[in-house]
């Protein structure tokens, strides 16, 4: 997960190396600690760092770190050739190492090869029977088949054990998403905010799928998170505010003609669509107009 | 809808595979914006002109709340020009699923009810795949639209609904694109929403 301020400081060393300007190491090692997926810009100066045999002895035992950066890399651009060229490498300096191995079965995933890359990782697993990883490879592998049921439920046997692991959660609540399971992914938010709760993304996430869902009920809490969305990130996020707007015009319509208990929010939406408003006449006046028309009419549906 | 033809402009072909060329790894999605022109002239079949396409998302495409906004500020937008939405776009995560998912058929289901012969266009990676190679002209995308038993069918034999490229040469221009890597300027609904002074409209991508 990378935050506004993280991606505007990768973006700008991504372009400094790109034009030349060296400092592909520390490029590098940002995209690694942030685990971003930039492999093409990652192959190519890893490769480049690896083929100069300077840059390369400066880099001293960190060498093979980027060694493995770069294989990974390969497989996501589909140069197997260099992953498999790294690997080899890796393999002669630390035989019967299990991370050395993760990687030959995810060559072999890379490959399409799913029946031995499960082999594979089945072997590892006899020695490392918690390692993370693995475990998560298996997911991985029946996702790229396709087979999305079966991601789902070793996804959910993983957080049995690794419950604090909230990448997984995320990463299983996106699979709920897809196979239109939204209650199942709601479940999955909760567990994050319960542990996370000052991150604002997951109460956006958690209100965009209660919306989804759709009903008073659902409708309702979903305002409320879109409103704790906006008091995380003081006002500026703009999925937030357009998502107070749509949800209270959604709740008027479902309680038309009922009386109107929810008061103390009556004042919210006008305020999220003149947020609104003050950033497009800022930041993108070409839009303004066409957004006052969509807040206006909506204002007169509700 | 059984004689009705679609054909796409350069414009709204390029910028939907450029968008899934941009998002290698996860589906992306978009609309197709148009009007149907009743008479082909001559006596021809009706035929759906798909002028431009607005791209949407590239990882939020299952909830509802993104594509709810985009739909109302495309359909405002484009009203004045008299455009319409004709369709919707969608390129799978994976290389080799073929379907339709269940929330590209919604999406769809959603745009028949306001425009009955809308199209569903899937791009086809093999097809996309084999385009430097051979020198064919048909779009790299398959078509689905709604038949009378209400669910969507691919076209692709004879006699039913074909799907071209207004300018013939479409896919030597995409070609070109992509030679240039352009698809690192095109901006969906989801990049304008992370940072609003990125115009989902395009602009100036074939400037």
């Amino acid at each position: 997960m990378v935050g506004a301020t993280e991606e505007a400081r990768l973006n700008q060393l991504e372009t400094q190396v790109d034009n030349g300007g060296g400092e592909a190491w520390e490029y590098l090692c940002l995209v690694r600690k942030l685990k971003a997926r930039r492999s093409e810009k990652v192959l190519r100066h890893g490769i480049f760092i690896l083929n100069s045999h300077i840059a390369r002895s400066k880099l001293g035992g960190e060498e093979w770190t980027l060694y493995e950066q770069v294989a990974v890399a390969a497989m996501d651009c589909h140069r197997n050739d260099i992953a498999n060229d790294c690997i080899e490498a890796l393999s002669k300096k630390f035989p019967g190492s299990i991370r050395v191995g993760r990687l030959k079965g995810m060559l072999l995933e890379a490959k399409g090869a799913w029946p031995d890359a499960e082999k594979i990782y089945a072997q590892l697993l006899v020695d490392n029977p918690l390692d993370q990883i693995i475990l998560k490879r298996k997911v991985a592998i029946a996702k790229a088949q396709g087979n999305l049921a079966a991601a789902v439920e070793y996804l959910n046997n993983y957080l049995e054990t690794f419950m604090a692991d909230h990448d997984a959660w995320r990463e299983l609540a996106e699979l709920y998403i897809s196979i239109q399971m939204y209650k199942q992914a709601a479940f999955c938010y909760e567990e994050l905010i319960l542990s996370q709760p000052t991150i604002p993304l997951y109460h956006l996430a958690y209100a965009d799928v209660l919306y989804t869902m759709g009903g008073l009920e659902n409708l309702q809490a979903a305002k409320k998170y879109y409103a704790s969305t906006i008091n995380l990130t003081g006002g500026k996020n703009t999925r937030a505010l357009y998502g107070i707007c749509l949800s209270s015009v959604a709740i008027n319509q479902l309680t038309k003609g009922r009386n109107k208990d929810e008061k103390d929010s009556a004042d919210l939406q006008p305020l999220a669509a003149e947020a609104l408003l003050k950033d497009y006449k800022e930041r993108a006046p070409e839009k303004l107009a066409l957004v006052t028309a969509m807040l206006r009419n909506i204002k007169l549906v509700s | 809808m059984g004689d009705c033809r679609y054909q796409i402009s350069q414009c709204a072909y390029i910028k939907f595979v450029l968008h899934a060329l941009k998002h290698r790894s996860s589906s992306v999605n978009g609309l197709l914006l148009g009007r149907l022109l009743e008479d082909g002239g001559g006596g021809a079949a009706p035929t759906v002109l798909i002028s431009d396409s607005v791209p949407l998302s590239h990882s939020q495409i299952g909830v509802l709340p993104y594509l709810e906004l985009a739909l109302i500020q495309v359909e405002e937008h484009f009203a004045s020009d008299g455009l319409t939405i004709v369709g919707y776009y969608h390129a799978n995560e994976r290389y080799d699923d073929t379907e339709l998912s269940g929330a590209a058929k919604k999406i769809g289901d959603h745009i028949f009810r306001y425009f009955p012969q809308a199209a569903l266009l899937l791009l086809d990676n093999k097809k996309l795949e084999g385009l430097p190679k051979g020198k064919g002209r048909d779009p790299v995308a398959q078509l689905f639209t709604r038949d009378s038993s209400r669910s969507w069918r691919s076209t692709g034999s004879v006699g039913s609904p074909q799907l071209t490229t207004k300018e013939p040469s479409a896919n030597v221009v995409l070609l070109d694109f992509m030679s240039t890597e352009k698809w690192n300027e095109v901006v969906d609904f989801d990049d304008h929403l992370d940072d609003i002074s990125k115009d989902w409209l395009n602009p100036d991508l074939f400037k």
